[in-house]
């Protein structure tokens, strides 16, 4: 067996050495240590677990018990789903495959025996719009044909459908170019590209790319798309994330936005950024429509409390500075900016 | 929320020092939390964290004889809590969309400085990218010494480790973070 050589237990000695010094205690510098250390002193500051935290997931603890059962409930739900989706989607490329290929389409008994059901349907109903010209309907319809009330594109759709009512021999023969392949629906593409987007911006930490497919989206979409909101939202976080302040402004400042829901983060995150850019007295709305009686006990109002003292003192409003940051140390006396709302107000 | 122990009375048990649930919350849940938030990372919900962790601590607290330290059975109950919530992240951030907006992490908070939080915010994010990069023993020693300032035989206490071993996986993490550190500089500029 070799020896270990001398230089071996060396850097072995030196691994077990107890090391002294932390990185994030030295002081900033050029050398890889003080940069590191520089870097991991931003990771080191964490919110506070306070009293509020804690009773409330005492509260979740205690709760946990009626909530099990509501658990199994939901993955009992779920499993159904799948179960259902599972069974519907293998039904349906099970019909797929075997469609193009059953013989009987072509026979002309079956066909005569059940194609006069879905023909009724398709002309039972007088408001439906008629069945397009291009349809392979095999009897068009001689008579009491409305004059075109519809737009054609509705027609094929509503064959469509009634096609899929009926039975599978009756329907390959009704309509044979039903079974097209099947493209993604725009939703798909369009919550695809969002979700690139997302997945780029908080996974690869690469907001430029995120940008770009948003770009894409935009293009794609034009302003139409259903996720047009969610595609906002990304957009101005990244936006945020590469520093273009001025950009994310215009696109909140462009928002009718409500205080509820994902609408207060993005009133509070424009109210800064209007604050910060000088423009108080917009802010101040934006600050005062999160303010109200009712306006619960987390950090959008704590953030919007702190933003509308720090206004109201620029704008000279004294009193009113005091008076919320008064109002701030009662409701969030651990706060974040409870230190700097103390000594503002000399306590 | 007091836990009775299915198979002694809790009289006995207490004073064999395994306290019930509640006791432990009270002493242990800020603690707890702060291992937690560092761990995870910034992009994680300390509050759900908590809530997962005291619930492991409820169904295994039957289980816990007193053989370790309770603070070493809770950081290993925090430690891989905190990894399956981060593995769990991804997958949920796919589905949750833009639910939890991030602007309220990345931007600043409401003193009108905010470039100085959101640089703060990205280095943070930085330094978790950097650190998720590095084998699990090495990134969670790492985070005790530096983010969490615990001595080598605070962390080898909490681990489970032996002090020396606790100073060889600090070493290698160091000099691994760096080398990420500068591999992260070049790829991002």
């Amino acid at each position: 067996m070799k020896e270990p050589t001398a230089q071996a237990r060396q850097s072995d000695a030196d691994e077990r050495a107890a090391i002294r010094h932390r990185w994030t205690a030295k002081p900033p510098g050029d050398s890889d240590e003080a940069q590191a250390g520089a870097l991991l002193r931003s990771a080191m500051v964490v919110p506070p677990f306070g009293a509020k935290d804690l009773a409330e997931v005492a509260a979740r603890l205690r709760g946990r018990e009626r909530r099990s059962s509501r658990k199994w409930a939901w993955q009992l739900a779920i499993a159904m789903g799948l179960l259902l989706i599972g069974g519907a989607v293998s039904a349906a490329v099970a019909h797929f495959l075997r469609g193009p290929s059953v013989p009987a389409i072509s026979r002309p008994a079956p066909v005569s025996l059940l194609t006069p059901a879905p023909v009724r349907r398709t002309h039972a109903a007088p408001p439906s719009p008629p069945a397009p010209a291009a349809s392979p309907a095999p009897e068009p319809p001689p008579v009491a044909r409305p004059v075109a009330p519809g737009p054609e594109i509705q027609a094929p759709r509503l064959a469509y459908a009634e096609g899929r009512v009926g039975s599978t021999v009756a329907r390959s023969s009704l309509e044979p170019p039903a079974m097209a392949p099947a493209s993604p629906s725009s939703l798909a593409q369009e919550s695809r590209l969002i979700a690139g987007a997302i997945h780029k911006l908080r996974q690869d930490g690469d907001p430029a790319q995120a940008l770009a497919m948003l770009d894409q989206h935009r293009v794609r979409f034009a302003g139409n798309g259903a996720l047009e909101r969610e595609a906002n939202v990304t957009r101005i976080e990244a936006l945020l994330r590469l520093g273009r302040h001025d950009e994310a402004l215009g696109l909140l400042d462009a928002q009718v936005l409500k205080a509820t829901g994902v609408g207060r983060e993005m009133l509070v995150a424009r109210a800064e950024l209007r604050a910060e850019k000088g423009r108080r007295g917009a802010a101040l709305n934006d600050f005062n429509s999160l303010l109200t009686a009712d306006a619960p006990s987390d950090s959008v109002t704590e953030r919007a409390l702190f933003g509308r003292a720090t206004c109201r003192a620029q704008r000279g409003d004294g009193a009113g500075a005091r008076s919320d940051l008064e109002h701030y140390l009662a409701r969030f006396p651990k706060g974040r900016f409870a230190d700097q709302a103390r000594a503002a107000i000399g306590k | 929320m007091t836990l009775v122990r299915s198979d002694a009375t809790p009289l006995v048990e207490s004073t064999l020092g395994v306290p019930d649930l509640e006791t432990l919350y009270r002493a242990h849940a800020p603690t707890v939390a702060r291992w937690a938030a560092k761990l995870a990372g910034p992009l994680v919900d300390v509050d759900d964290l908590v809530h997962e962790i005291f619930l492991v601590v409820r169904r295994r607290l039957p289980e816990f004889r007193g053989d370790a330290k309770v603070t070493t059975w809770l950081y290993r109950i925090t430690e891989r809590v905190a990894c399956e919530s981060r593995r769990k992240d991804g997958f949920r951030r796919w589905f949750s969309r833009v639910r939890h907006i991030e602007i309220q992490r990345t931007l600043a908070p409401p003193h009108l400085t905010p470039v100085d939080e959101y640089e703060r915010r990205q280095c943070s994010e930085r330094v978790y990218r950097i650190l998720d990069r590095l084998p699990k023993k090495y990134r969670n020693v790492l985070i005790l010494f530096e983010l969490e300032e615990l001595s080598g035989e605070e962390i080898a206490s909490l681990t489970g480790l032996k002090t020396a071993t606790v100073w060889v996986h600090l070493h290698r993490a160091r000099a691994r973070f760096i080398a990420e550190m500068k591999r992260d500089s070049g790829s991002s500029t």
